[in-house]
């Protein structure tokens, strides 16, 4: 399975949409310094303002300029969702390839906690261990990283199962290969493409699960989230602040998202001959 | 009556069909043969009306058009009057309903029956088809593949539809049960129209009382399935029927020249033919009868490539022909069988024009033989029984497989030349200039029929007589030789009359056989005919002769 | 002490810190309290929440209805529709229908819970006026009968309405796809030559065996919209277990935090049990199996 990346991209148009929606918040992320007016954190006496050339997007509650806000919020959901999916597609991958490897009870071991933690809600243990432990920035990224592996794990589990049965593993093996040789050399070049697609699900669940968390109440105060801002326009909701204050956060926080999801899309086909067909039917 | 005209389906841009005619009376049953991919299936589907308006033509049911049905209003044809059973494959069947649903399933849609009386209907018609009733409430996946195909028919049949489609209804039973569903389905076929899909003759053969033959999108003949079987008349009926093995065809296989291509101008067979002609090329012959039988040939079907009537000859008082008549059928190869001093060589050598005839003609291609000029020696060339002698040994391999070209005066020395290497590559010897110039003598038998055979060819005759071509041979050169001729009819179209004494090997390679005794012919027809139902009592001792002599090689 | 934190202290009376020392035993030392924890637990004591003033239990208790109501009523929408949508679209795969219908409810996914949530609640809530912005009842109305129930739905509907809307598009998609797949299994030209209705072998031929892999996906579905639920009621204080764990996270109420943790996760364990007995039922490939 090769994936040429550009061509998956390209052929779906909806991919190409999300990597320039990406690409756009990541330029944003980056250059906060230079786009924010003033200091996010600083507080104001003049609270509730409307948007003004000195505050594009008003300020909120505690006199904090929100345009300043909105901008370095990205950083926060961009950081914590790549981090977050780095970590969690390396556990998931681990954990699924050791236990398609070695197998026995291992395995089941394995597929049991994989099967409990895909189907009891993230969010709760989160919020749990979130109340318990002081919810700094890495603290986050790798909270939600301990609780997004189980997905790539069942997947790529399936995989190598696949992959272990494949000819040209059992010629190897009637070489003389090692496991670890089997490994690197013929499992995790064909494990490429699904690592990618599952790495883009990941990042999307890792900035869900920031904002999120964000919105509910656990996050790091030293950090600006788009979820945080959310939750504090939602306060004052009845007041027409939230054309300015809460509409900007949310609404980056869904394109973020769906650009994501767009990203995802167009890779899919890599995972399944069959949508593959109708993309080529489509073209 | 079901009658089709000018049924002409395209994917794409490719005809599939290409203008199809056909007609079914009620109570007959039509089995369309062809090669996969021909439109068997395609042809079952576009009467069925399922082929999302890609078809153009006529589909006409007792004065219903079915092709210019609106959707809703042939759905109310379709499981009702005509219905169709696919040939089972792995999901034929809706695996999330029970069997006994799925067959009651159509009379109920169709508001024949209330659900109690559609399923009492459905479980007598599976009864019928040899399912056990305990099988009714189950799952497509805990039946056979041959339980599975019963439960199609059962589920087209169980409507009492007016024309019934098959396709390739037994080709997936095991041999038992094909008896069993055989028999009902020629009970159930009775007072219905029913159109057979197979690539199978003895499927046709038990089960259809005509036979239409599709190639290149049209049918090309038709006609009552026991003449057809036994006396097609066109040429690619008598070649489907001839590669086709199944116990009655005691031919070995042998294939039809070139392939089925798609995009010919003119009638589809041409380039495959053996008798075809300009006209072949620029027309497409329409389906007329002949005599009882449809056929689409601008020729009017196979032509007779020889004959000989009446042929006589005494050497003083023995009379060794005694008004001999023997036809020679267009591609097709007949066997001369008798014993020694039977008269089979004389006969071949008065056809040849050897020995001068007593009594008798004969004809070429319909025309009589005056003279042998050069025509007829251009049409009918001889290979003989003893390759060394026939042979001269002054002349190399080369220059004896040039010789017929020098004494036509056919073309220039070079051409000449490079016409007797070809036709030598041909029988699969070598064109070294060390083979080309080695006298007879250095040869082996096999390589001395070889470049015979060779010789007989270079001047590309229509029929080549073959006088006992292995006699001298080593038994394992025999097979060699006969093999040899074979791929030569095949890949050149050609008619062979194959004179020998052993009719085992007659059977083999034959289509049909002549049994000649003490110069006369004493019985003549196809080699399906002769082995199982031989006439003569002497032919009757040949065939057990030749039997014996089997039985007694066994271990 | 460390289960209940330092602020919980301040608003404790003498005596009733004094009861729950002695029952909680948290004079002990901490894997002692982990200990009688599990021990209480085992009892179905899930502990005392100081903040509500009665035990955990009966916290989660009162908001567990309105959570099921919830998150029943959405699971249950978002899958019939989900399935009429990737039918009705699979069946006409390629066709206007099919390609807004995907493009539309694929970008609906992308949305998260609480944006949505918000979106509708600022749009139908706040400027429309058409639905209140909080609760699960009219407080202190006093309504019996229709009224309650209709009471309840219309304060049921936004949050209903944003957990569906966000959820539709998983079990559309993934009915569409089955879909495709199936029409051109053979089986539907046998329903074809029959001469059934197109709705019937849309639904009854294709649909039922479709909307398999669907019911297997349920359990972990309930999970996403489990997840989606503490957003939701949140927005809309909504007094679900969602909402309480809000509340009980600013009040840093750890009780009736791990309280809605355990009983959640039983909840959608139990739940994924019963789809798993369910499922074979519908596929009779597996329920008689060779």
């Amino acid at each position: 399975m090769h994936v040429d990346i550009r061509k998956e991209l390209t052929q779906i148009k909806g991919g190409m949409a999300g990597v320039a929606i990406i690409g756009a918040m990541a330029v944003m992320a980056i250059s906060a310094p230079l786009l924010a007016q003033h200091d996010p954190s600083l507080q104001t006496r003049f609270a509730f303002e409307s948007p003004s050339v000195d505050h594009w997007l008003g300020t909120n509650h505690v006199g904090q300029d929100i345009w300043s806000q909105f901008v370095y919020g990205a950083r926060t959901s961009l950081l914590v969702g790549f981090l977050s999916a780095i970590f969690s597609t390396c556990i998931g991958a681990l954990l699924g390839m050791s236990a398609a490897l070695i197998g026995g009870l291992y395995d089941r071991i394995v597929m049991r906690v994989v099967d409990a933690f895909i189907v009891i809600p993230a969010i709760i243990i989160l919020v749990v261990l979130g109340a318990y432990f002081e919810p700094g920035v890495w603290n986050l990224i790798i909270f939600i990283s301990l609780l997004g592996w189980q997905w790539g794990a069942r997947i790529v589990r399936a995989q190598t199962l696949s992959l272990k049965e494949r000819p040209h593993i059992s010629a190897a093996r009637s070489f003389g290969a090692s496991p670890f040789y089997l490994t690197y050399r013929h499992i995790v070049p064909d494990l490429g493409p699904i690592l990618l697609v599952e790495f883009v699900y990941a990042v999307r669940r890792g900035i869900f699960m920031e904002a999120g968390l964000a919105f509910l109440g656990i996050a790091d105060p030293n950090v600006i989230s788009w979820g945080m801002m959310i939750h504090d326009a939602l306060q004052y909701c009845y007041m027409s602040v939230w054309r300015w204050w809460l509409i900007p956060p949310g609404v980056a926080l869904s394109l973020t998202i769906v650009a994501i999801t767009l990203i995802g899309y167009a890779f899919e086909p890599v995972l399944d001959p069959r949508l593959r067909s109708e993309v080529d039917a489509a073209n | 009556m079901l009658r089709i005209e000018g049924l002409k389906v395209c994917f794409g841009k490719e005809p599939i069909l290409n203008g199809v005619d056909l007609q079914v009376e009620k109570g007959e049953s039509v089995a369309i043969i062809g090669e996969s991919g021909a439109g068997k299936t395609t042809l079952g589907l576009s009467i069925m009306g399922l082929l999302n308006g890609n078809a153009q033509g006529t589909v006409d049911l007792d004065g219903l058009n079915i092709l210019s049905l609106a959707e809703g209003e042939i759905r109310r044809v379709r499981g009702s009057r005509i219905s169709m059973a696919f040939q089972s494959s792995r999901n034929q069947l809706n695996p999330s309903h029970r069997i006994i649903d799925q067959v009651a399933e159509p009379i109920i849609a169709h508001r024949k029956n209330g659900k109690n009386e559609a399923h009492t209907r459905a479980s007598a018609m599976l009864v019928k088809l040899g399912l056990s009733s305990e099988k009714f409430s189950h799952y497509p996946h805990q039946l056979s593949g041959g339980e599975q195909q019963r439960v199609l028919l059962a589920m087209a049949l169980a409507g009492d539809p007016e024309l019934v489609i098959l396709d390739e209804p037994i080709s997936s039973l095991d041999a038992a049960s094909r008896i069993e569903v055989t028999a009902f389905l020629q009970k159930a076929l009775v007072g219905r129209m029913a159109i057979l899909v197979t690539h199978d003759f003895s499927t046709a053969a038990k089960l259809a009382s005509m036979i239409a033959t599709l190639y290149g999108g049209r049918i090309i003949e038709c006609g009552p399935t026991q003449e057809m079987l036994s006396h097609p008349r066109h040429p690619y009926t008598r070649a489907l029927i001839r590669s086709y093995p199944n116990m009655t065809t005691t031919k070995d296989l042998q294939g039809i020249k070139g392939r089925m291509e798609r995009d010919v101008s003119g009638c589809a067979f041409h380039p495959r033919c053996t008798q075809a002609v300009a006209l072949c090329r620029e027309e497409v012959p329409s389906l007329s009868a002949h005599n009882g039988r449809w056929v689409a040939c601008h020729r009017g079907g196979l032509l007779t490539a020889l004959s000989a009537h009446n042929l006589s000859k005494s050497f003083g008082k023995l009379k060794a022909v005694d008004g001999a008549s023997l036809t020679l059928e267009h591609g097709e190869t007949l066997a001369l069988v008798g014993e020694s001093g039977s008269g089979k060589t004389t006969l071949a050598r008065m056809i040849v024009g050897i020995l001068k005839a007593d009594t008798g003609e004969v004809f070429v291609e319909g025309e009589r033989v005056d003279q042998r000029g050069k025509n007829f020696h251009r049409a009918v060339q001889m290979v003989f029984q003893n390759p060394g002698e026939a042979l001269s040994h002054r002349l190399t391999v080369l220059e004896a497989v040039r010789e017929p070209l020098e004494i036509q005066g056919v073309g220039s020395k070079a051409d000449r030349d490079k016409m007797a290497m070809r036709v030598i590559d041909e029988v699969e010897l070598p064109t070294t200039k060390a083979f080309l110039d080695e006298y007879p003598h250095h040869l082996s038998g096999g390589e001395l029929q070889r470049v015979n055979i060779a010789r007989a060819l270079v001047l590309n005759p229509k029929v080549l007589i073959a006088d006992e071509p292995t006699a001298f041979l080593d038994s394992s050169v025999k097979a060699k030789i006969m093999k040899l001729l074979l791929n030569l009819q095949e890949n050149r179209g050609l008619t062979i009359l194959f004179i020998t004494h052993d009719i085992a090997v007659a059977r083999k390679v034959s289509d049909r056989i002549a049994v000649m005794r003490e110069g006369k012919i004493v019985e003549e027809g196809s080699v399906r005919e002769v082995m199982e139902n031989p006439l003569n009592p002497y032919t009757r001792r040949l065939i057990e002769a030749a039997s014996d002599l089997d039985s007694e090689r066994m271990p | 002490m460390a289960i209940y934190g330092d602020e919980s202290l301040v608003r404790m009376t003498p005596e009733l810190k004094a009861h729950i020392i002695e029952r909680f035993a948290l004079d002990q030392s901490l894997l002692h309290q982990f200990g009688a924890y599990l021990w209480n637990l085992l009892h179905g004591d899930l502990g005392y929440s100081f903040y509500y003033n009665t035990s955990v239990w009966d916290v989660v208790l009162g908001r567990l209805p309105w959570t099921l109501l919830l998150v029943g009523s959405a699971v249950f929408l978002s899958t019939v529709i989900g399935m009429i949508l990737g039918i009705e679209s699979g069946w006409r795969r390629g066709s206007k229908l099919d390609q807004s219908l995907l493009g539309s409810l694929t970008a609906l996914g992308g949305f998260p819970d609480f944006f949505l949530g918000i979106v509708l609640l600022l749009v139908f809530g706040v400027t429309l006026g058409w639905f209140p912005l909080a609760g699960s009842v009219t407080p202190y109305a006093g309504f019996t009968g229709i009224a309650w129930a209709q009471d309840v739905l219309k304060h049921l509907f936004l949050p209903m309405i944003t957990l569906t809307l966000c959820h539709i598009g998983s079990g559309y998609l993934l009915t569409r796809n089955t879909m495709v797949s199936i029409i051109r299994e053979p089986y539907i030209l046998t329903a074809r030559g029959k001469g059934l209705s197109d709705a019937r072998i849309r639904y009854h031929h294709a649909g039922r065996n479709a909307i398999v892999p669907l019911v297997t996906r349920t359990g972990i579905r309930l999970g996403q919209i489990f997840t989606g639920v503490f957003f939701v009621e949140t927005i809309y204080s909504y007094p679900g277990l969602g909402n309480l764990t809000s509340e009980a996270l600013s009040a840093r109420d750890y009780p009736v935090l791990q309280g809605i943790l355990l009983l959640v996760a039983v909840m959608v364990l139990v739940a994924n049990f019963l789809v798993d007995l369910v499922y074979p039922k519908l596929d009779p490939r597996i329920k008689h199996a060779r």
